[in-house]
């Protein structure tokens, strides 16, 4: 007995996964080439973390917790990036730790210093260590050390030494940008650019005594969102859509009208708050490099559901009327 | 407890152990923790089995009655460091106040130990592996050679950096040595990127899976097929964009317009609002929950996995 042939919709639900594989590979590594800007609306979400980010009194000091690796790059470095360029260009003091992986200082310490040859090939100034931010790196236990930090933050960090513009190592607190910081509630802002869980650590120990801003990735994203929605954070950019929205903004600003303009292209929930755009250095980077593969990947990704579906029911059909 | 007061108040030029300066006995006292830590495991490997459960159990309720009574108890609010605590209450709060970031570091310590505890037992498992010539021995060999390797170069540029470069010109990759650049090469070349590799991988899996099993087999599948692709519709700034200026031209721009509510961003950010967050606020309530009993259950000694030896 000869086996009925297969038709195309039968071939089609078994197509070969490397085919899918190149197919991606091709069209999202092609795309990489092309860094466009897309005209979006930013989420509200991001909308929040540009304008607190862009309203800090630029006395005080932010204090940064990088818990991202190389494994998140595509979304992590892009809020990373992005969150020094406007501190720098705002002149905002900031402090650098970690406390989810060991491996996060050094990949902070790598995309600083990226910023830092941007700055200088542009001309611009370079933030200076122990002047200007403290890179203090890594902290094990998280839940008992952000608890410590937020109970006395000069004990929790007192222990920590860092070299001053002398080379002279000194404590973290007799350096210009922690001297003014008592309580962790002296500080501007906490900015929590995470891959992982630490974000519902830094809600449960830290909320109530200093301002709270995440920038996190994707997949992370539905956990963090409770947060801003009940308030307890003030501003949340979430994965890639996020990084795009804050160089968006960098760009464009919120409410921002520039001269002969008759609209903004950022409309803000409140007419009175008018945010700048970021005016030197780069704004549009990595956001605006993966914002077309991501367009690219997830067109993919619906194509391939709706093709797999259309398989399975014209497969169906031919298979009933061959009944 | 007026003398823990006291003992937690001590001023900096006291110089505790706790507090000493890297380059005076700070070395002698690390080397001090590490081998009383040998020791209590040791001796608490010729404990015998009964009394083991008991000692466990000691030390994890104590532990926990710590960050219990420091929650319950009260405690000072914007406390001047030459305050003077007065009565058993106020006593109690400075104290805790002030002990908590000594516990948070013998938690340190503790991981510290355990780190150690791991290095020890994965050498001790590769190790036999490789001399009994088990199969797949040779991962090991890779295994133990990648991890001395890259202990010996990470510490070796540390101490370059941290205690050979007053000027800090390490920083810039033109000051560099060959130590420098092999850990570079370690770190950022080889373990940044294969993580960076191991991760990239799911995008094929996920398009793979996406092909082949998201189905529209019943209801339940089809509304999660719908969300789903109306969100990553969403997540695509550009026809996001474009669908709301198509909206806007249907609207005349007037943002009281019932078609408003068509908007991409409306939607998803409905379904976000009004599905999605309240699902995991209601599985994070029940993880709470969870994590609480659980945690009661170790505390009080009632779980036997928690405690047993």
């Amino acid at each position: 007995m000869s086996t009925p042939e297969k038709s195309f919709w039968d071939k089609a639900q078994t197509l070969d996964r490397r085919v899918l594989y190149a197919v991606l590979i091709v069209l999202t590594a092609t795309s990489l080439f092309f860094k466009t800007e897309i005209p979006v609306n930013p989420d509200d979400s991001s909308k929040d973390l540009y304008v607190s980010l862009m309203t800090i009194d630029p006395s005080k000091t932010v204090l940064i917790e990088s818990d991202w690796t190389n494994s998140t790059r595509g979304e992590s470095a892009g809020h990373f990036e992005a969150l020094m360029r406007i501190l720098m260009f705002r002149k905002v003091k900031f402090v650098v730790y970690s406390i989810a992986d060991a491996q996060a200082p050094q990949v902070a310490r790598d995309a600083l210093m990226r910023i830092q040859e941007e700055r200088k090939g542009q001309g611009l100034k370079e933030y200076e260590p122990w002047v200007d931010y403290l890179d203090i790196g890594y902290f094990p236990n998280a839940e008992g050390h952000l608890q410590a930090v937020g109970n006395n933050i000069r004990t929790a960090w007192g222990g920590r030494k860092e070299r001053d513009d002398t080379g002279k190592e000194r404590g973290i607190f007799e350096s210009p940008v922690l001297s003014n910081v008592r309580v962790v509630g002296d500080a501007g802002l906490v900015v929590v650019v995470s891959a992982s869980a630490t974000i519902d650590i830094a809600v449960e120990r830290l909320y109530g005594k200093v301002p709270l801003a995440f920038m996190v990735t994707g997949v992370m994203g539905p956990n963090a969102l409770p947060y801003y929605q009940a308030g307890q954070i003030v501003g949340i950019g979430v994965g890639l859509k996020g990084v795009y929205d804050v160089e968006y903004m960098m760009k464009y600003g919120v409410n921002y009208r520039p001269d002969g303009a008759t609209k903004a292209k950022v409309l803000y929930k409140e007419d009175s708050v008018v945010v700048a755009p970021v005016t030197e250095g780069t704004t549009m980077d990595r956001g605006a490099r993966y914002f077309l593969p991501l367009h690219v990947a997830l067109t993919l990704m619906i194509l391939a559901i709706i093709f797999g579906n259309v398989a399975m029911f014209a497969s169906r059909r031919k298979k009933k009327e061959a009944k | 407890m007026k003398f823990l007061t006291q003992l937690a108040q001590l001023p900096p030029e006291y110089n505790p152990f706790w507090a000493k300066e890297p380059g005076n006995d700070a070395l002698l006292w690390i080397f001090l923790t590490i081998g009383v830590g040998i020791v209590g495991m040791l001796l608490l490997t010729r404990v015998p089995t009964r009394a083991r459960r008991p000692i466990v159990w000691t030390f994890t309720f104590l532990s926990g009655a710590f960050y219990v009574i420091y929650y319950l108890w009260p405690m000072p609010i914007d406390r001047d460091a030459r305050e003077i605590p007065q009565g058993f209450v106020e006593q109690g709060g400075f104290f805790m106040k002030d002990a908590l970031p000594r516990v948070a570091d013998i938690a340190n310590v503790l991981t510290f130990l355990l780190l150690c505890l791991g290095i020890f037992s994965l050498t001790k498992i590769h190790s036999a592996r490789v001399v009994k010539k088990q199969k797949d021995w040779f991962f090991s060999v890779v295994l133990l050679v990648a991890m001395v390797v890259m202990v010996i170069v990470g510490y070796w540029d540390y101490i370059l950096k941290e205690f050979n470069d007053p000027n800090a010109l390490l920083t810039k990759a033109e000051n560099w040595g060959t130590v420098n650049y092999a850990y570079d090469l370690l770190f950022d070349g080889l373990i940044q990127q294969m993580d960076a590799a191991m991760f990239s991988m799911i995008a094929f899996f996920i398009l793979s899976a996406a092909f082949r099993a998201f189905r529209i087999r019943s209801v339940e599948a089809t509304v999660m097929m719908a969300s789903a692709i109306l969100l990553m519709i969403s997540l695509m700034g550009a026809v996001d964009y474009q669908w709301s200026e198509l909206i806007k031209g249907w609207t005349g721009d007037d943002p009281a317009h019932m078609l408003n509510n068509l908007n991409l961003s409306q939607i998803s950010g409905w379904v976000k609002n009004y599905l999605q967050i309240p699902s995991i606020r209601a599985l994070e309530f029940g993880v709470g929950l969870g994590a609480l009993a659980m945690g009661l259950r170790i505390w009080l000694g009632l779980e036997r996995g928690g405690v047993s030896v």
